[in-house]
């Protein structure tokens, strides 16, 4: 009826979690390659990870470093001839230089272009789909009316982020790294495994997430109030943004999440959310927002009225 | 032979960089460029640009370099159309799908990938080749090696901006929509839309720049800095004659929203400097250092004014309480 899915980093945390609420995962973080044991850039732990989630009857997906240099070609190179051999369901690509090479390579799965695809418009699916993706995470600026257009009009399946930290800006260098008293001759050191914000206080209270080479929205993305305009939208794939977020943030998300387009796709009448909203809300250090769905700058929060 | 590519983010600047010598102008609709009102054009003004060009045997590019909506693609192609019919020689686009529908209408026009594509491997230059496009910006970060690379393997024309190559900082055209998260600025009726779309990838919504000014940045509750995203960058001079020799096609000065003088002055020097390389007089870049660094000083005094300004309507936003905030 549905699919639901979130990202998981490393075999460590697919271990870990609490991925119960889920029908896919896409394994690994797509915007860095040093991130701790991602899957996006150890081929050695595909095997393993693409087992465990199979295991759980769920479908997996194997996300592609989003702006590879081109030091950095061959070992994603690595990464897809590896990938190809095991029983991923999909990749997920967000650079157009590796559609090509996926092209070139004869990849024999479907294709995801993921966020940093920068899809704007049905021209561009068009374009993407004679590349053989057969589903598309829009850029988060365009608006429901936009999405549901691009979709109808290539045709393509269509991937909508409920919840979670919008990906705003994605960059080749970590800016952590870059200001932090490390030694570029030691190593990372993992420094995003902690949290680390920008804020701006003289625009009164302006915040991102960031986490190294990617910036997120400091608000977190939540349509839990508007589940039933996307299911009206005959919208089918939904998505939890988890990247950098805890086991128990991922769980419960995805239950509530689970809960509601469950209700939803049943013809359920809308019910009181309040207390599904204080669950998510919970862990929104920075608020909750509805991006930009509703024509509006993303981090302001629109509500169902 | 390369060639100078300057701004014209108005008929006067358009005009006084054709007679400083540059070979090929932009100039961009109302709009679809990515610019505020100021910086873009109304197309009266931009068939007389194009019409003085083509009298001094220079050409003109029209950016429609904005991610379009896919509401408005029935209008990007009607302006494609009426450009090239002005005579336009060619245009600067971004979205993946409007080069192919250019090249589809327009088999002759010049295609340049703008930098808002994000390219950012020898294999994003072969996937635009394979769109028809004619020439990608290489990506600021890019050395040499990586330029050599991509001349070697992409069948396509290189074009860099005249500044150096800056390797820290996020650096990331095309890849950021923070301006717009945070706050959304309404279409000017001068700018001919009246539709909502949102944000400077969209085009009429100018970027905040809000990179450009100071945040503070920390890990929990550690002590913060105080920084910015990127740091300036500075015009390129050292690298010059390598870029000549690797096969670079087309230089581009960026400024449209730059001071009239301010581009004169630039064109003027980079044509000079260009003019030496290309005949051989002149490949000792040290002899303009004092040159370059009177007009790199200036050049910064101007952004950082106008990086002021439009900070200053990005804030103060109207007061929106968080829902559910846990901090």
């Amino acid at each position: 009826m549905f699919e639901l899915s979130t990202d998981v980093t490393s075999p460590k945390i697919l271990r870990r979690g609490d991925y119960s609420a889920y029908d896919a995962l896409y394994l690994g973080d797509f915007s860095c390659p040093d991130t701790l044991d991602n899957f996006s850039s150890h081929p050695e732990y595909l095997v393993e990870g693409v087992e465990a989630v199979k295991l759980q009857g769920k479908k997996c997906y194997l996300r592609l470093h989003a702006v590879p240099s081109n030091h950095e070609l061959g070992s994603v190179r690595t990464i897809i001839e590896t990938a190809m051999r095991l029983p991923f369901d999909a990749f997920e690509v967000h650079n157009l230089g590796l559609l090509k090479m996926l092209r070139e390579i004869g990849c024999n799965k479907p294709i995801h272009l993921g966020v940093f695809g920068n899809l704007y418009t049905d021209a561009t699916a068009r374009v993407v789909k004679d590349y053989g993706v057969t589903r598309v995470y829009p850029n988060p600026e365009l608006s429901l009316k936009e999405a549901i257009y691009i979709r109808d009009q290539t045709p393509i399946q269509v991937l909508m982020p409920v919840h979670g930290k919008i990906p705003l800006v994605i960059s080749e260098t970590c800016f952590i790294l870059e200001h932090s008293d490390r030694r570029p001759d030691t190593g990372c050191g993992y420094l995003c495994t902690r949290e680390h914000w920008l804020t701006r206080r003289a625009a009164g209270g302006w915040s991102l997430k960031d986490t190294g080479r990617m910036t997120l929205s400091g608000s977190d993305l939540c349509m839990l109030e508007h589940v039933d305009k996307l299911v009206e939208a005959k919208f089918d794939a939904f998505y939890v943004q988890s990247h950098g977020e805890s086991g128990e943030y991922v769980a419960t998300v995805g239950r509530v999440y689970r809960d509601a387009l469950t209700k939803a796709f049943a013809g359920a009448p809308a019910e009181d959310l309040a207390d599904a909203l204080r669950e998510v809300g919970a862990f929104a250090k920075m608020g909750l927002c509805n991006g930009y769905y509703f024509e509006s700058a993303g981090r302001r929060y629109v509500g169902r009225a | 032979m390369p060639t100078l590519l300057a701004p014209g983010g108005s008929r006067e600047m358009a005009i006084v960089a054709i007679d400083e010598g540059a070979d090929v102008i932009y100039v961009g609709p109302l709009g679809w460029s990515r610019r505020p009102a100021e910086s873009e054009m109304d197309d009266d003004d931009i068939k007389s640009v194009i019409d003085y060009a083509r009298d001094r045997n220079r050409q003109v590019r029209v950016v429609l370099n904005t991610f379009p909506s896919p509401f408005e693609m029935e209008g990007f192609i009607a302006k494609i159309r009426r450009y090239a019919e002005f005579g336009c020689s060619g245009f600067i686009i971004t979205d993946p799908g409007a080069i192919a529908v250019v090249r589809r209408l327009l088999p002759q026009t010049v295609i340049h990938v703008s930098i808002g594509s994000g390219i950012t491997n020898a294999w994003d230059a072969r996937f635009y080749r394979d769109l028809g496009a004619d020439m990608i910006i290489l990506p600021y970060r890019w050395d040499e090696s990586e330029i050599e690379r991509v001349s070697r393997c992409a069948d396509i024309g290189l074009e860099v901006f005249l500044f150096e190559t800056v390797q820290t900082g996020k650096i990331c055209p095309g890849k950021c929509i923070m301006s717009s998260y945070l706050k959304f600025r309404d279409w000017l009726p001068v700018e001919g839309k009246d539709a909502f779309f949102g944000s400077a990838n969209r085009g009429a919504k100018e970027c905040y720049r809000v990179c450009q000014v100071p945040w503070e940045f920390a890990s929990g509750q550690g002590v913060a800095q105080s920084l910015k995203l990127r740091r300036d960058a500075r015009l390129m001079l050292e690298q010059l004659p390598r870029m000549v020799a690797l096969g670079v096609e087309c230089f581009k000065l960026s400024g449209r929203e730059r001071p009239v003088p301010m581009i004169r002055d630039l064109v003027r020097f980079y044509r000079k400097v260009l003019d030496g390389i290309i005949d051989k007089s002149a490949l000792d870049m040290s002899v303009y250092a004092g040159e370059a660094a009177l007009l790199g000083a200036r050049w910064k005094i101007e952004k950082n004014k106008r990086v002021d300004s439009l900070i200053d309507r990005a804030v103060p936003h109207e007061a929106e309480p968080m829902r559910w905030a846990t901090a």
